[in-house]
């Protein structure tokens, strides 16, 4: 009566199959969604901190806007909300296309932005304010200075939430399967639905799950004690 | 790391423990009186909440119910999801799932299936006037599917250039096939007809398509427990000798519905 294991049927053969395919695809949707949101996240924090008002409104909008809504009504958003918005020869365009993964993409890396732009901020708080006006002194703009004085050692500054927040999307990647991505997490839900075996399945998912953070974070870790030492400020 | 792995044994036997507990499912039954059905409640006409009474009614609960009378115990329901019914099943929470579950070879390894209570096979829904006819037609094209169905590895076998996209359920792959994103939705005929009829405007959809694959309905119950099996199969085949089974199939299924589909297969009857 008791549920029976067979951990070699998500190990090897089609099934396992099916869990690298899954693991191609998270690991692609993430790097992705970690990139892009690295670059609008840094935007939309220098955004807030120019002194015009439209652009700072929008920075403030936008980081609270997708700060604070679900993940998941995001996706949907971005995935079934888009048709109504777009013309319809551009909808019939992107549908041909990989339109779930992209929708996937986009809905991370804004989510993520909001948070990374919160992240970068606070960065360039903790710079003494004294640097940037050193800096304008100096001569440069305020780009210039933000690019070349400000940036650098705020970056160094928030490694560690950083690391969070790509861990988070590693993580959070696991919701756009609602919209049809064949991640980890749906691959583990197809092996769920064909042979019942569900629990080693999900087992498998979050061993992966977990080793893939592990391996950012000491990654990233090891970086921030062997390397970063290294460079003076 | 040996403590973890201590710690992981502990587990698993407590697992084990937990669900070995029980004795013939039968008698376990007929001693707490009541029949647990692990039931979907958003699939019609299968099983769904219906709109004025708040009671989960449909074609699935009316089989477990005149399990339960023949029995002479309670029926209880208990909605279940294509994750969770067969952990339930598996620990005991449910003691038989009658949820639109395909009777396949792969799936026999963790539960035991009754004989076949309704047959019906994978089709296409499309556009009505559109260019799909068959899943011929599909090729390079995205055809919409829910998960937990294994509607996807089908339809691959039938037309190997397409791509299937898996939504979270039906609704959802039926608003993309409105919305242009995929150009058919697939999975069995018995639910793309209660799609179909769910919409405003019905006769804007077509099902098509010769059968993709045959998709039998079995009910789950707990594995090796032959006496409880039996039990279920020959009530099975008493329901549908009576002419109680074709009562209820018209009930759901019959032309004054809006799930018309006809009675064209006969139960598996032993003599």
């Amino acid at each position: 009566m008791a549920y029976t294991f067979d951990w070699k049927l998500v190990l090897g053969g089609e099934y396992g199959g099916w869990i690298v395919q899954g693991l191609a695809t998270t690991l692609k949707i993430s790097a992705l969604a970690i990139f892009c949101s690295l670059a609008l996240g840094t935007l939309i924090a220098v955004l807030r901190l120019t002194r015009m008002r439209p652009l700072v409104w929008f920075s403030v909008a936008f980081t609270e806007f997708f700060r604070n809504t679900p993940l998941l009504v995001q996706i949907f958003f971005w995935y079934f909300g888009s048709y109504s918005v777009l013309p319809e020869v551009v909808n019939k365009w992107l549908y041909r296309q990989d339109f779930e993964f992209a929708a996937g993409v986009i809905a991370l890396t804004v989510y993520t932005a909001a948070f990374i732009a919160e992240d970068i901020r606070s960065g360039i708080f903790a710079i003494p304010k004294t640097q940037i006006e050193a800096s304008r002194a100096t001569g440069l703009s305020f780009l210039q200075s933000m690019r070349f004085v400000i940036l650098p050692q705020a970056f160094r500054i928030i490694i560690p939430p950083l690391i969070s927040q790509f861990l988070n999307v590693v993580k959070n990647s696991s919701l756009v399967m609602t919209i049809g991505v064949m991640d980890l997490t749906y691959m583990t839900r197809q092996i769920e639905s064909y042979t019942f075996h569900g629990f080693e399945a999900f087992t498998v998912a979050t061993l992966i799950y977990l080793a893939i953070s592990l391996v950012v974070s000491f990654t990233v870790n090891i970086y921030n004690k062997r390397v970063l030492k290294l460079i003076p400020y | 790391m040996r403590k973890w792995t201590g710690i992981f044994a502990a587990l698993m036997a407590l697992m084990f423990a937990v669900s070995t507990a029980q004795a013939g499912k039968l008698e376990d039954i007929k001693a707490k009186g009541k029949l647990v059905a692990g039931i979907k409640d958003s699939q019609q006409p299968f099983g769904f909440v219906d709109e004025k009474t708040k009671d989960i009614v449909g074609f699935e609960i009316d089989i477990v119910k005149y399990i339960a009378d023949q029995m002479g115990v309670k029926l209880e329901l208990k909605p279940v999801t294509s994750a969770t019914r067969i952990p339930l099943l598996t620990q005991g929470e449910v003691d038989i799932v009658a949820a639109t579950m395909t009777h396949q070879k792969q799936r026999e390894s963790q539960v035991d299936f009754s004989i076949t209570y309704f047959m019906t096979g994978q089709r296409l829904l499309v556009k009505k006037g559109g260019d799909i006819k068959s899943a011929k037609d599909l090729a390079g094209k995205k055809v919409g599917s829910a998960k937990g169905s294994t509607s996807e590895q089908n339809m691959k076998k039938a037309e190997p250039d397409c791509t299937v996209v898996s939504f979270e359920t039906y609704p959802e792959a039926f608003l993309a096939l409105k919305q242009g994103k995929v150009e058919a939705v697939t999975t069995d005929e018995a639910i793309l007809v209660g799609i179909k009829y769910s919409d405003d405007n019905p006769d804007n959809w077509d099902i098509v398509g010769d059968y993709i694959s045959a998709e039998p309905y079995g009910l789950g119950v707990v594995q090796n427990d032959s006496k409880f099996r039996n039990y279920v199969n020959q009530t099975l085949m008493k329901m549908w000798e009576t002419g109680e089974y074709q009562k209820v199939y018209a009930k759901w299924f019959g032309k004054d519905t809006k799930n018309y589909i006809p009675l064209t297969w006969k139960m598996e009857l032993w003599p």
